[in-house]
């Protein structure tokens, strides 16, 4: 099967798409030009230098260079879903909790792939771990910054409703416990809409980009089974962390609310 | 105080030297306090003077600065924080309904430990308030201002305390819905129950009775200050 390369004269006419987003934005007085501008440069920067990187990854395949590569992507993936949390008793400390939980999530759906599922030669391939493992980081760090988010300000608005619970004898679990399902259920929400509605409003990209590079549809759909899957695995693992490291910043040694 | 009560053999809650600075000003400064099961005290002031910041610190909801929380002489600090609230239970003002009808409300505190009451307890529970049995069945989200009052004390007598700590029970409430609440606190004491009742209404210690404090700027003073 043949594949189709984008030399990068071609590459450059796609900008045009994005000069008519300008145009748009522009025409009805959005606001938004600068905006749109800086993320394509941004994100065309970022990907080439991806790419470049990658090609280097591959090419020197090595366990410590893998390591570094997941490294830097849970760091980044960390500090991204500690920073969009806007209601927090304390910013900085959420960097931690974060890190914790995404790491969970990331170690629980793919240690087990890569041993008995996908079993690439070597294991530390980083062209099978490097792209699954960002499809899992990613969805960790939304799905932690969404419960984080959630769980600080449903507790601070629901404040005398968790203290009326602590009050009549309640652990800070059980006080906590409306607000940490809600929370978890609304993370996990896109997730599983994302399993119920696949194919059916568009195809996943692993399997688009599979499909594209000339790989056989039957292969493809169970390569993105196996990732649809783990993302599942790792939205329950890295909220569930995730609300129960929020809960510990929220109450006291004393079972009391932290005020914030 | 706590300690020579103990001996006595009478059950008391206690504070001593209570002290909570927030952004740099002290909302409660020193203060100390006594009461023995059976009696009542007023906490009388005007609002910001810190004391419902105190019946939350004697509620074991909120830490303070400096001081200590007796219980029966015992450091707040030595008991488990659940064990510590179930015996010394605190009525908020305007305190939120849970989910569900009023007995799930009722039976909210037992429940958390495991405990499932019955029918019969709970409708105990809601004739110490003075509401009628039948009101178990209703949904908590559609009761009156003083409906809901009453449930909170209800709801914080299942759990069978030996203090009560009321922030404003009668906090807008018609003038027939706050006797009714006054009425029942009355009772609650001639039962054994030690009662602590924020107020910044200045009659409700004659009508209850009650030994009168002030407090002033995060410090309590015996009497009308």
């Amino acid at each position: 099967m043949s594949y189709v390369e984008v030399p990068l004269t071609r590459l450059a006419l796609v900008a045009l798409l994005v000069a008519i987003a300008a145009l748009v934005s522009r025409r009805a007085r959005l606001d938004l030009e600068g905006s749109i501008a800086w993320a394509a440069v941004r994100g065309a920067v970022q990907l080439l230098a991806v790419g470049y990187a990658l090609r280097l990854l591959f090419a020197y395949e090595h366990v410590l260079s893998l390591a570094l590569a997941l490294s830097v992507m849970t760091l980044v993936a960390a500090w991204t879903a500690a920073r969009r949390v806007e209601h927090a008793p304390d910013r900085r400390a959420l960097f931690w909790p974060a890190l914790a939980a995404i790491t969970a999530g990331g170690v629980v759906s793919l240690v087990p792939v890569f041993a008995l599922v996908i079993t690439p030669t070597p294991w530390y391939s980083g062209r099978y771990v490097i792209p699954i493992a960002g499809m899992m980081l990613s969805n960790a760090m939304n799905v932690v910054a969404l419960t984080l988010e959630r769980i600080f300000a449903s507790a601070r608005a629901e404040a005398p409703r968790i203290e009326q619970l602590l009050a009549l004898g309640a652990s800070p679990e059980q006080a906590l416990h409306a607000q940490e399902r809600a929370a978890l259920r609304a993370a996990m929400t896109p997730t599983l809409n994302g399993l119920f509605t696949v194919g059916l409003v568009a195809l996943p990209g692993m399997m688009t980009g599979q499909i594209v590079s000339g790989i056989d549809p039957k292969s493809a759909v169970r390569y993105q089974l196996v990732v649809l899957f783990q993302l599942v695995a790792v939205a329950a693992v890295a909220g569930w962390v995730a609300a129960t490291l929020s809960r510990r910043m929220l109450f006291t040694s004393r079972e009391q609310l932290r005020p914030f | 105080m706590g300690e020579s009560e103990d001996a006595r053999g009478v059950r008391s809650l206690s504070a001593r030297g209570l002290g909570l600075a927030r952004e740099g000003r002290n909302v409660l400064d020193g203060v100390d306090f006594a009461i023995e099961a059976g009696a009542i005290a007023c906490i009388e002031g005007p609002s910001g003077c810190g004391k419902s910041t105190l019946l939350r610190v004697l509620a074991t909801l909120l830490e303070p600065t400096a001081g200590e929380v007796y219980l029966e002489g015992v450091a707040a600090h030595a008991i488990a924080p659940r064990t510590f609230r179930r015996r010394v239970a605190y009525v908020p003002q305007q305190a939120p309904m849970l989910e569900g009808t009023v007995a799930d409300n009722v039976a909210a505190g037992p429940r958390l430990r495991g405990a499932q009451p019955t029918p019969t307890r709970v409708e105990q529970c809601l004739a110490l308030v003075g509401l009628d049995g039948a009101f178990a069945a209703r949904p908590a989200s559609e009761l009156s201002g003083g409906e809901r009052q009453r449930v909170a004390l209800a709801r914080a007598l299942a759990n069978e305390p030996e203090f009560l700590l009321l922030d404003e029970p009668t906090a807008a409430l018609d003038t027939r819905a706050a006797e009714r609440i006054l009425e029942r606190v009355r009772a609650l004491a001639r039962e054994g129950l030690g009662l602590v009742v924020v107020t910044h209404e200045p009659t409700h210690a004659a009508a209850l009775g009650a030994r009168r404090r002030t407090m002033h700027a995060g410090r309590l003073r015996e009497g009308e200050g």
